[in-house]
């Protein structure tokens, strides 16, 4: 036994360190991202949302029959005539009134999935500086901009929204202010109480100290580090803004002919199931349950890949 | 406790005045009077009407008298589609359906949601636990407006149970399908909400100690679990009676039950402006009161609440 190191191995060693990549952190975003592809639920989720928008843009170049063409030999016999078939190219059947289903899905799923997304882009970015700008100054700013935020929020939004839509006209674009003026609500509070906790720490205090104005801070250095919480809100508003949408087109009060949406086919399809046309209402049907449960599931995911209270 | 009260108030008030405000300044908003219509009246006519509804004084005024009335002796004002009828006919003829079905749809989704999400944290990880579960996400993507004609589809056109629609005086077939349409959804919620406060508090501390000194299963749960775990389901008792007096728009249409929300909808599309506003009051000041009222309820339940 020698105390003499066997200096071939050390050698061979330090030129494996040497080769060595240097480890790489993983950053924070690395890390959820890696998280939320275990969740098998969220992952199929994707995929599935995927197929659904996909086939909104994709679908129309395989339509035999436009959303806007009547099929003459087939109206009014929706029953007996209108079923689903590849056949006459009317792969989702027709409509009473000889309109291909198959086109007005497509158009449907897209004026919804359009809607849910304004609707919860609106939320973010109003929602969001809202939030953080009460949270921020704190004292009395804030109480007096929550107290706005509080009385909002306990008046029955539907009833208003239907109000305003009654008195400026049934447009998308109405519908899309008044789904943008009650969508932001929740956002905020949410946004403010994470600002709440965020503005006390010290790189906020390193930028005040170095005399960043207070908007800046807000927008580059709050803003960035409440995007966890705001991506987990936002992906779980899109459905609740799908659905305040459907809801609306459902009593007839949203969109207009001969815009669709899905709400609007669900209503239709609800109210013909007597004459034993009961795809025009599962179909729409079936869109729109898939799509609010990928939602849904892709927001539970993001929630456990994101929230640091779960590590 | 009163100052709680008295605070909330403060909240209450400007709330509802500011409801009418803009449900009142929407209406004047709106491009074409009550009575402008496709033949023009004669001016002198015109004028005529217009004294008479009050509608030639300056607005404040009449959103004064309009507020006035309400307050004083609760009259919201002739409707102005039809002559021979006034909002408060159409509230009086609609508001009771509405109250029923509503009433016993928020009874079904308290007491289902709560026994439900009690017995799934109760025997948590059980085939009960697993189908509580099941029910809440299933519910999320079934709003009433989803649940109704499935409904209808199921056991009215399939089964021929139950009556597709319709009110009769209220008897009980006419009500089965309405209330599971309109408290499904709030069940769930409801039931996911016990269940996760339950499993919280089984898990927590005092309870450990309940379990130390010997207590049965059915003390501790009934005795020591069940009021904190009703916390969290008492806040959202607000949110969902918002969305049940919401939902009652679509059980009215689809059900042609005949209730409120059906004459919400017909005048929206008539255009009647003086009905719409009044039950968007009417039911603004009760979702309002409602909050309030749950609000009160948390603080007495949790005093941290009251500083």
């Amino acid at each position: 036994m020698s105390m003499v190191p066997n200096t071939d191995r050390i050698k061979e060693m330090a030129d494996n360190l040497a080769s060595m990549e240097p480890i790489k952190g993983r950053s924070l975003w690395q890390d959820a991202m890696l998280r939320f592809l275990q969740n098998k639920a969220a992952v199929t989720s994707v995929v599935v949302l995927a197929l659904v928008v996909l086939f909104s843009f994709v679908g129309p170049y395989f339509a035999v029959w436009s959303n806007e063409e009547i099929d003459w030999s087939r109206i009014g016999k929706a029953a007996e005539l209108g079923a689903p078939s590849i056949a006459n190219g009317h792969f989702f059947g027709i409509d009473n009134l000889g309109r291909d289903l198959y086109s007005r899905v497509i158009q449907g799923t897209q004026v919804s999935l359009m809607v849910g997304l304004i609707g919860a882009g609106i939320a973010v970015i109003v929602g969001t500086l809202y939030g953080a700008t009460a949270g921020y100054f704190g004292g009395r700013i804030d109480s007096v901009m929550m107290r706005i935020v509080d009385i909002l929020m306990s008046i029955p939004y539907m009833f208003v929204l239907i109000l305003l839509l009654v008195v400026f006209g049934r447009s998308l674009q109405m519908l899309f202010v008044g789904i943008g003026l009650i969508s932001w609500l929740d956002m905020s509070r949410i946004v403010r109480g994470q600002t709440l906790s965020i503005k006390n720490k010290e790189f906020v205090e390193a930028a005040v100290a170095t005399g960043v104005p207070s908007f800046t801070i807000i927008v580059r250095h709050i803003v960035p580090n409440l995007m966890g919480v705001v991506v987990v809100y936002a992906t779980l508003l899109v459905p609740g803004m799908i659905i305040t949408e459907s809801f609306i087109s459902f009593l007839g009060l949203g969109v207009q002919e001969p815009n669709t949406s899905w709400g609007a086919l669900i209503s239709e399809g609800a109210g013909t199931i007597a004459y034993g046309t009961i795809w025009q209402l599962l179909v729409p049907l079936f869109f729109f349950v898939i799509t609010l449960f990928s939602f849904f599931f892709i927001g539970d995911g993001l929630r456990d890949a994101l929230d640091p209270k779960d590590r | 406790m009163l100052n709680f009260i008295i605070r909330r108030l403060g909240i209450a008030i400007p709330t509802l005045l500011i409801l009418v405000v803009f449900s009142f300044s929407l209406m004047h908003l709106a491009p074409g009077g009550p009575f402008t219509s496709e033949r023009p009246l004669p001016p002198q006519v015109l004028a005529n009407i217009e004294a008479k509804y009050g509608l030639d004084q300056p607005v404040y005024v009449q959103m004064g008298n309009y507020i006035w009335g309400i307050v004083t002796e609760f009259d919201f004002g002739p409707s102005f589609r039809f002559k021979d009828r006034t909002v408060n006919d159409v509230i009086a003829q609609g508001f009771p359906v509405t109250l029923t079905y509503g009433f016993w749809s928020f009874v079904v989704a308290v007491s289902v949601g709560v026994s439900l999400g009690a017995a799934a944290a109760i025997y948590h990880n059980s085939w009960l636990d697993y189908l509580a579960v099941g029910i809440s996400i299933g519910a999320q993507v079934l709003p009433n407006f989803v649940m109704a004609p499935i409904l209808v589809l199921t056991f009215t056109l399939w089964l021929g149970l139950l009556p597709g629609g319709g009110w009769n005086g209220g008897q009980w077939q006419y009500l089965v399908l309405p209330v599971i349409a309109l408290s499904t959804s709030y069940m769930a919620s409801i039931a996911r909400i016990t269940r996760s406060s339950m499993l919280e508090v089984l898990n927590s501390n005092f309870i450990r100690t309940a379990k130390a000194k010997g207590l049965s299963n059915k003390r501790i749960i009934v005795k020591h679990a069940l009021k904190p775990t009703m916390l969290p389901v008492i806040s959202y008792l607000g949110p969902a009676f918002v969305g049940m007096i919401t939902g009652s728009v679509v059980i009215d249409m689809y059900f042609s039950t005949g209730g409120i929300g059906q004459m919400f909808v017909n005048s929206a599309l008539s255009r009647d402006y003086s009905v719409m506003m009044g039950i968007t009051i009417l039911m603004g000041s009760l979702v309002i009161i409602f909050n309030m009222i749950v609000d009160i309820l948390y603080a007495w339940i949790d005093p941290k609440i009251r500083l």
